[in-house]
């Protein structure tokens, strides 16, 4: 058969059901490289790769590219890579995570640690100065309250440095409220001497720095927490100050 | 800027033959390449074929493994791997189903590397979405007995004789519809397909 004759066969050919005798006809041909064939097969299989693509896309499972890379003797890298940087990647996560979390971690403890010191400096501070009015030479002392369940304690005065006030049995004072002491001049009125507040277990420490020549009575009465001028409450409890040089 | 196509040619032929040449050097990753490139076309078309999912991946399989153990006798400077590629598929497939149908194999049973110079250089015609529209374009403009006779031809590998016993056809009918079929799709795809 000739060429010309073989023509409408070939895309039948390239798509492999040619019927016989074309098929093996132009086999014949292309197997002595005849140039008409070769190139008429040529754009036949351009065709036939067209049609390949035109079914429907479809999209295979991701393991099959692991099968074949496997089968095939080979690792598939892209895959055999992806571990490694995952784990890099939340290995790298977890640390930002972590160590973020302990500096906010470190940053708190330092905040508490600071205000603890700032609380303790100012205990201290407070401390100070009840031992430098105890100790004080012209300090006088008065007890209060004994004999009774009520609030009892003692008052250190000190003409020159201020008063201490220490009281057991001394119940929190009620929301909203706190225990302001009185300095009472004698024939004179009661001067505010600051504002304090009992522990749960009934016990204050109270300090109020400063001159305190003229006072003749130390007194308590329960304010509201901002604090009063003059007292508004009865008086809780009240020491006499004794010794004093006026 | 009239450089920029031949370039692109130039690296595109260089690209195929290197992959091709990396893969007669045995190197997996090659293979890799070659199925990112070519894996989703090479299983729609299989899958197309033999209608099974898990059939269709076994045979992807097949397929990319028969290229790989034949590359060695591919010469790359004369052909194109891709085309290649998708005429071993469609091979495989076809093979399948007439196993399957009990049907004679050895219709298809010609040469795939025989001849490389015919597989020429498609990959950006057959990667390419907008070509794939204007191939179904033209398969749908042809008449419903043409559109059968190449969707039997193609997709199931039915010979003329089998296509005729199949729709209970004249012989001489049935290849009346082909040639005319054939004729179309070539004057339709004439644009696309590369001179």
């Amino acid at each position: 058969m000739n060429c010309n004759e073989l023509r409408d066969h070939y895309e039948m050919y390239a798509i492999g059901v040619a019927d016989e005798p074309e098929r093996s006809e132009i086999r014949a041909h292309l197997n002595r490289q005849c140039e008409v064939c070769m190139e008429g097969i040529k754009r036949a299989r351009e065709i036939a790769a067209l049609l390949g693509g035109s079914a429907t896309p479809a999209v295979p499972s991701p393991r099959l590219r692991r099968r074949i890379l496997a089968s095939a003797g080979g690792g598939d890298r892209r895959f055999g890579w992806a571990p490694f940087l995952a784990a890099a990647l939340a290995l790298s996560l977890f640390a930002v995570v972590y160590f973020a979390g302990r500096e906010r971690d470190l940053g708190n403890e330092l905040s508490r640690v600071r205000d603890i010191n700032r609380q303790q400096t100012i205990e201290l501070t407070r401390v100070n100065e009840a031992f430098a009015i105890v100790n004080g030479v012209d300090t006088t002392v008065t007890t209060f309250g004994e004999g009774q369940p009520q609030p009892r304690g003692k008052v250190f005065v000190n003409p020159s440095q201020g008063v201490l006030l220490i009281a057991n049995n001394l119940r929190p004072a009620p929301a909203g409220k706190a225990y302001e002491m009185w300095l009472i001049p004698k024939g004179g009125k009661p001067k505010p001497g600051g504002m304090f507040q009992s522990s749960p277990e009934g016990s204050a420490m109270h300090v109020q720095r400063g001159p305190v020549e003229d006072t003749a009575v130390v007194a308590v009465t329960l304010e509201s927490e901002t604090g009063s001028d003059a007292p508004t409450s009865p008086v809780l409890f009240a020491a006499q100050v004794s010794g004093l040089q006026h | 800027m009239m450089l920029l196509p031949i370039f692109l040619a130039i690296h595109a032929v260089e690209d195929d033959s290197g992959l091709v040449a990396r893969m007669q050097r045995r190197d997996p990753q090659a293979l890799a390449e070659l199925y990112d490139r070519y894996g989703r076309v090479t299983y729609a078309l299989i899958l197309r074929v033999v209608r099974d999912v898990g059939i269709a991946e076994d045979l992807v399989q097949e397929t990319f493994l028969r290229v790989w153990n034949r590359v060695h006798g591919f010469d790359a400077q004369k052909g194109s791997i891709g085309p290649w590629l998708l005429a071993v598929a469609r091979n495989r497939a076809i093979d399948y189903l007439r196993s399957a149908g009990g049907r004679e194999r050895n219709a298809l049973e010609f040469e795939e590397t025989e001849h490389p110079a015919l597989y020429i250089d498609m990959e950006k015609d057959i990667l390419s979405a907008d070509n794939a529209r204007k191939i179904k374009s033209a398969v749908e403009k042809l008449n419903p007995n043409q559109r059968q006779v190449i969707e039997l031809a193609y997709f199931e590998g039915l010979s003329q004789t089998e296509m005729a016993e199949r729709m209970g056809q004249p012989l001489g009918t049935v290849k009346t519809w082909v040639r005319s079929a054939l004729k179309n799709l070539r004057d339709d795809l004439g644009a696309v397909v590369p001179a």
